[in-house]
């Protein structure tokens, strides 16, 4: 086994082809076997102010605390906006040392959060882009799908799904948030103590040069499962952990398996268990095997163990290069709430799930995309700290959604009973014969972007649900470049030129207050009676004119409406122009129309005692 | 089979069938083996009177239980 020395940005040769993927994300052991594992960058470690000159450094607006997918799509986010945070991570790379292949699979809403942070494009050419999935049971395929089948030209810019080694994401990530500059991302930077009081968070770092204390108006917690801060607060989660094990070994193949994604129910090569086979970048594959439940972790991810495993799925001949082992048991957790006053959690600390459909990763980077634009917006000034309970109660259902959809999965996958197992033998057997059954075979429901029902911004028909990438007819060529050149502001689109000028007569009113909106007369061509019309409409119209069939389909604007559409690409609603700024001010501002945890916010003061962790 | 007849529903038709999945086997929890062969059988009849159809539910008991008859399909008994 030799190391595999990682160029970041050569290109992956499979890349091309419509390659099978992954659904998994998820923690696994910390301490794999084998495998030499590949070389991950490391950046200095430099002697804080705080250290090197001895004084206190005032008050920073934010500190994030992990640089992981999470921590790492936070901090990017906020240098997008100017804000100047500090991350701090103990460690000095990407990716867990050893461990260093984890999340694999990237879904579109992930994808459109890396177009707009910068990185979409350096994913994408490194990056395995897959459409067809196949599951089997024995030597049948009894399911498959083909995503490019869904994949209409109206819809996102971004591709359904592409499989990438998650240190590879983090990597790009560190990378893009020193380029964007604001951010200082201080490295062997370990948490150790952490208090707050009514208007501040006072964390304590241990660094190689000595311990410092740091003061913040609001901290990010990304420090992942076993979050030091969350449990020194005390912060009940719900935790359960699986009986199922599995064994990942990623693979370099001399000659390459036949490019399909595949998962089998039954592998007639693993004892009529599980197996999963999946390409990553660089080539390699990653081979993921449900084991005995009360298999001996050590002993399956044996060099020899593992050698017999691929010669009973490959053959006799195989040749290959072990890239990494790695046995793993998942587990779920639930954190009750996701904002301890000053103190957010994003990402694992909050919640974890087993790994099938890959929403770990991937909901971790929708919890940071969810909550920095409500965060600049209370740091400008623009909108109630209150709002940040929306991040709460939006990203917990997203949570519940996730936890709920894998662990059906996970039972679908390990039987608890033999009457478990005979109702699974039974949709295996119809789902080879009938398409009716092929719905209940369950091997993971693929991440998507989450739908949110009960917060302060759902406030109008139509919201709570993700808005695709789409093509604007505009210079900036789609709806995050809309976005983008509008200065990463809430955007109001209003459905015809009476609605504009009414929302135009709305903002010259002030019925923002606060808020600052970028405003659009959304275009649909396909519903202009000819080209004069709508020239004269652009004519007469109150507010620019963007053209998009796409989004007009999406919003699903009547006559007379405006749609809110936040900065996170997630649609807040359609109301009657003459509400909506109005309607977006009182959200922002108090949020009003739910706030159970504001209350909350001021009864746990007992819980603000100052705390240390481990 | 007439044409004005109704034809098993082969494919797919139920709501949200990871739902159903879920509980359905919660509905087994805590039984014993002879207990969810019971439960499974009282479900079959349950549905059989939702289907209704003589023609259906026969077309249904015949792939249910063409596993077990080799290939051989053979009319049942009238």
């Amino acid at each position: 086994m030799s190391t595999t020395t990682i160029q970041p940005d050569a290109p992956t040769p499979a890349s091309a082809d419509p390659a099978p993927g992954l659904d998994y994300a998820g923690p696994v052991a910390e301490k794999p076997f084998s495998g030499q594992g590949y070389q991950l960058p490391t950046w200095p470690f430099r002697v804080p102010p705080e250290i090197a000159d001895g004084s206190r450094h005032g008050r920073h607006p934010v500190v994030v605390v992990g640089a992981g997918l999470a921590g790492l799509t936070a901090a990017c986010e906020l240098a997008l906006r100017g804000i100047p945070a500090i991350v701090l991570d103990e460690d000095d790379t990407v990716g867990v040392r050893g461990a260093s292949s984890r999340g694999i699979c990237y879904a579109q809403k992930s994808l459109e959060v890396f177009r707009r942070l910068g990185i979409f494009d350096r994913v994408a050419a490194k990056g395995v882009r897959w459409s067809v999935g196949r599951t089997l049971a024995g030597n049948d395929v009894v399911y498959s799908f083909d995503l490019s089948n869904t994949a209409s030209p109206e819809g996102s810019r971004q591709p359904p799904f592409i499989n990438l080694q998650q240190f590879y994401v983090e990597w790009f990530l560190a990378e893009r948030a020193m380029e964007l500059g604001h951010v200082d991302l201080r490295w062997k930077s370990r948490v150790v103590g952490v208090t707050q009081d009514d208007d501040s968070v006072t964390l304590q770092v241990d660094t190689p040069a000595g311990r410092y204390a740091v003061q913040a108006d609001w901290v990010i917690d990304a420090t992942g499962i076993h979050s030091p801060i969350r449990n020194a607060f005390g912060l009940q989660t719900h935790a359960a952990a699986g009986v199922d094990r599995w064994c990942i070994s990623d693979v370099r193949f001399r000659s390459r398996p036949p490019i399909e994604r595949w998962t089998w129910v039954e592998a007639p090569f693993n004892e009529n268990r599980a197996v999963w086979q999946h390409l990553m970048a660089d080539d390699v594959w990653r081979l993921d095997y449900q084991m005995e439940p009360d298999a001996d972790p050590e002993h399956v991810s044996r060099a020899e163990v593992v050698a017999e495993r691929l010669r009973r799925q490959f053959g006799d001949g195989v040749e290959y290069e072990l890239v990494w082992v790695g046995p793993y048991a998942y587990r779920s957790h639930l954190l009750d709430t996701f904002r301890h006053d000053r103190v957010l959690f994003i990402g694992d600390c909050a919640h974890v799930m087993s790994p099938f459909g890959a929403r770990g990763g991937n909901s971790g980077i929708q919890d940071a995309d969810n909550l920095v634009w409500k965060l600049a917006l209370v740091l400008e000034g623009r909108a109630s700290p209150a709002l940040l309970d929306s991040y709460h109660d939006e990203r917990r259902e997203g949570a519940i959604q996730n936890i709920t959809i894998t662990n059906r999965t996970a039972r679908f996958l390990s039987p608890r009973s033999p009457a478990e197992r005979m109702i699974r033998n039974a949709i295996v057997s119809l789902a080879r014969e009938f398409p009716f059954a092929q719905p209940l075979v369950n091997t993971g429901r693929l991440s998507s972007a989450n739908t949110y029902s009960g917060s302060c911004l759902v406030l109008g028909r139509g919201a709570g649900r993700s808005i695709q990438n789409v093509a604007i007819d505009a210079p900036a060529g789609d709806l995050a470049g809309l976005l983008e050149g509008g200065g990463l502001r809430t955007m109001l689109f209003a459905a015809d030129a009476a609605a504009a000028r009414t929302l135009a007569a709305c903002l010259s009113a002030g019925d923002a207050g606060r808020v600052s909106v970028t405003a659009w007369l959304l275009a649909d061509d396909a519903q202009a009676p000819d080209a004069g019309a709508a020239a004269n409409a652009d004519a007469d119209a109150a507010l620019p004119v963007v053209r998009s069939p796409a989004l007009a389909r999406q919003l699903g604007l009547a006559a007379g409406e405006v749609a809110i559409v936040r900065p996170d690409l997630y649609h807040a609603g359609c109301l009657p122009a003459t509400d909506a700024a109005a309607r977006l001010a009182r959200a922002l501002d108090a949020g009003s129309g739910a706030a159970p945890h504001e209350q909350a916010s001021t009864t746990t003061s007992a819980a603000r005692r100052a705390v240390h962790a481990r | 089979m007439p044409a004005d007849q109704p034809a098993m529903r082969t494919a797919p038709n139920i709501e949200d069938p990871d739902a159903f999945h879920a509980r359905w086997v919660a509905a087994h929890e805590g039984l014993t083996e002879q207990q969810s062969f019971e439960l499974n059988a009282r479900l079959v009849l349950l549905l059989a009177n939702q289907v209704g159809s003589a023609q259906v539910l026969a077309a249904c008991i015949d792939a249910a239980a063409k596993p077990w008859r080799h290939g051989e399909l053979q009319a049942p008994p009238a």
